[in-house]
């Protein structure tokens, strides 16, 4: 054995979408058995799959079974296994022709050709003109946690069903949705407000994951055209200087959550905005402290020192590589591993590789010392 | 067929000279590094940096009654900030060439060479928190009808006042009474981090309020990075400065450049030091190899410890200029 390379294994138990895995190291090859599909030979199971960096990123060699059901070789070429380096921010994934977006809360996206992509991931719109003057701008370069509802459907957390919105259909010139990569590589930080619910308590909906915890010290910034300025931080007309800030006192999904606020006399909130959005500030809530002294309790199949976690969606919480620290601090959640895509075989085009929700896979996965690709 | 031993196929003996230094290696400007507020955990000091931050007190406006009875008295309060340390760092494995050539110079340029790639990967970690941490204000002030516009100079007006509102405290001013960084060409001012890409939008507002390092009156005393200043928010620039490639309303590059105050932004390293470099010597790790490793490693935790005194400013461009 070289002296340098890296050797992991583990498992996971699909859920039918792209399964991120996250490691030490940039893996160069993977190995996959699924163990529920090698139990019962049925046609379309793939109880194996090979990938190594020099094939390119997102194809994979899988054996799978055909109609007899024996195993036979096949490849896949999109969506199949890659490897990634979660390290910098402001990274995108390719532009897709947005066909329509409707007027609806949660309003709904519908791409030209199949998106990809799965729930919880972090998308940002561009060019959402349905004409000159009609459309849906104001929602453009918002960065949406999305919850996919088919090939080429998804929701956002927004509600374009007000009089300033348009819907967009029939593929308009320009309009594109594409990936954020990366959303969450610093936790907590700011996020954009998409409604707020006015109370002896405030609850704040957010338009990807906000990731705070119970004691979370937070502030608002909200501009003058969104409402409800007096949940801003300052001015401060008791103690001028001051910042006034609030404190979240329960997180109901990965978007909501209630804050120590009583705004029963605030202005209320406004997403209805003006189509001309030229230098149009959102509405914002950015941590800036905590409350806490403890770190992450342990769970049933949690380390014994939990690291913090995020919340991309739901309320599924996803550790991250770092140390355990105070709850509500800020940590880098960075990483490296790869991604087993929820691809399928050229020649069995129902052989998917991350198999079905529910199937236990096992992987082992090596970093070489002598590799021929770079970044390896 | 021909053959080597025939001296008319051999091409002609070229003789090499190496020069005695090594070139530069092209190396963005780190401002994140030079603006932030260091402070450093102890050695087994734990997982978590904490910053405490003590209160306002209610102002003292009110006349105390004259018939002797004391006013009610306050609670002080402090707001606490974390910051959970990571472990970052990087390597290189020089192979075994020991026993036949000198290693020094060689380690020499590859220590020097992972030295920049932790200082890098110290600014580009400040710079990427910055951007998921601090509020964001949209360039509203240019001509570009995109969402955000270019810049104005009214952006930068709103900008510091902003800031101002909010008490940031300028660079050269304020804590402890001393220049916290540099001694400047103006007067007190907050510090725009911004990308080189910017610097034709820059030049176009000359004449309404930016002034460029070269001009300053003490240009002297400019930093390398500087690009200029437009009335109390210096420019410092840099290749690297966070840039969404396509992410405007309409499609534009957006730039984010962070306006800041002192304090507002914190470097935390671990034990004052700012990275370890570890050489380990060649050693027999098989039948044959014998390699050394150099590596670098280094602690941080950022954290923004005045979220009053910075914001992302967020712009796009008013053109392409070119060039690559």
């Amino acid at each position: 054995m070289a002296e340098y390379s890296r050797i992991a294994q583990g498992s996971f138990t699909s859920t039918g979408l792209p399964q991120i895995v996250n490691l030490p190291f940039q893996p160069s090859k993977v190995r996959l058995t699924n163990y529920t599909k090698a139990t019962t030979p049925a046609q379309n199971g793939v109880p194996f799959a090979y990938w190594q960096a020099e094939m390119g990123q997102g194809f994979a060699v899988i054996e799978a079974f055909n109609s007899a059901p024996a195993l036979i070789t096949d490849i896949v070429t999109s969506n199949g296994i890659s490897t990634f380096s979660a390290g910098l921010l402001l990274q995108y994934g390719p532009l897709l022709q947005i066909a329509s977006i409707s007027t609806a809360s949660a309003a709904v996206v519908t791409t030209a050709s199949p998106h990809g992509y799965a729930s919880g991931q972090v998308v940002i719109m561009q060019g959402l003109y349905q004409s000159t003057t009609t459309g849906m701008p104001q929602i453009a370069g918002v960065p949406f946690t999305i919850t996919v509802t088919g090939t080429t459907t998804f929701t956002i957390p927004w509600n374009t069903n007000q009089g300033n919105y348009t819907a967009l259909s029939g593929s308009p010139t320009g309009a594109y949705v594409k990936q954020v990569l990366y959303p969450y590589l610093f936790v907590p930080g700011a996020c954009y407000i998409s409604a707020l619910s006015l109370g002896t308590t405030t609850t704040v909906t957010t338009t990807s994951a906000h990731n705070f915890v119970v004691g979370q010290e937070v502030a608002f910034r909200v501009p003058s055209l969104w409402g409800t300025t007096q949940l801003n931080s300052l001015p401060n007309a008791v103690i001028p200087g001051s910042p006034i800030y609030g404190y979240v006192i329960s997180v109901t999904s990965y978007n909501v959550f209630v804050v120590s606020i009583n705004s029963s006399s605030y202005t209320a909130f406004n997403s209805n905005q003006a189509f001309n959005t030229a230098g149009l500030s959102y509405a914002q809530v950015v941590a800036v402290g905590d409350v806490n002294s403890g770190g992450v309790q342990i769970s049933s199949g949690s380390p014994l020192y939990p690291p913090p976690y995020t919340v991309p969606i739901s309320t599924t919480q996803v550790p991250a590589i770092s140390f355990p620290g105070i709850q509500g601090g800020y940590f880098n959640n960075s990483s490296y591993g790869f991604i087993v895509g929820n691809g399928v075989g050229a020649t069995l085009s129902s052989a998917v590789l991350v198999g079905a929700s529910g199937n236990v896979i096992y992987y082992e996965a090596e970093l070489s010392d002598l590799t021929q690709v770079d970044g390896y | 067929m021909s053959s080597i031993a025939n001296s008319n196929n051999l091409g002609p003996l070229v003789l090499q000279s190496v020069m005695p230094s090594i070139l530069y290696t092209p190396t963005p400007y780190m401002n994140y590094r030079n603006v932030a507020d260091k402070a450093s955990v102890p050695m087994h000091g734990g997982t978590t940096a904490r910053f405490m931050r003590a209160r306002a007190l209610k102002p003292a406006t009110i006349q105390i009654n004259p018939d002797g009875i004391d006013p009610g008295l306050q609670k002080p309060q402090r707001d606490v900030i974390d910051a959970i340390m990571a472990r970052y760092g990087t390597g290189c494995i020089i192979n075994e060439t020991l026993l036949v050539q000198n290693q020094d110079p060689v380690l020499a340029w590859v220590g020097d060479r992972l030295g920049v790639a932790g200082k890098q990967g110290e600014d580009l970690l400040l710079r990427d928190f910055v951007v998921s941490a601090a509020s964001p204000i949209y360039a509203s002030g240019g001509q570009v009808q995109d969402n955000p516009t270019n810049y104005g100079v009214s952006d930068f007006s709103n900008l510091a006042a902003t800031l101002d509102t909010n008490n940031a405290i300028k660079f050269t001013e304020g804590l402890k009474a001393i220049d916290g960084y540099g001694s400047g060409p103006t007067r007190p001012a907050f510090y725009m981090l911004a990308s080189c890409e910017l610097e034709p939008d820059f030049d176009a507002l000359t004449g309404s309020g930016f002034i460029s390092a070269y001009n300053m009156s003490y240009p002297n005393k400019a930093i390398p990075s500087e690009f200029g200043n437009i009335f109390n928010i210096r420019i410092l620039v840099s290749s690297e400065n966070g840039v969404a490639r396509g992410a405007s309303a309409n499609g534009r590059d957006v730039y984010y450049n962070p306006v800041l105050g002192k304090q507002a932004l914190t470097h935390i390293s671990q034990d004052g030091e700012s990275m370890r470099l570890i050489y380990r010597d060649p050693y027999f790790s098989g039948a044959y190899a014998q390699n050394a490793t150099l590596v670098i490693k280094f602690w941080q935790a950022q954290a923004l410890t005045q979220d009053t005194g910075i914001r992302n400013s967020l712009c796009t461009r008013a053109g392409n200029y070119g060039g690559v």
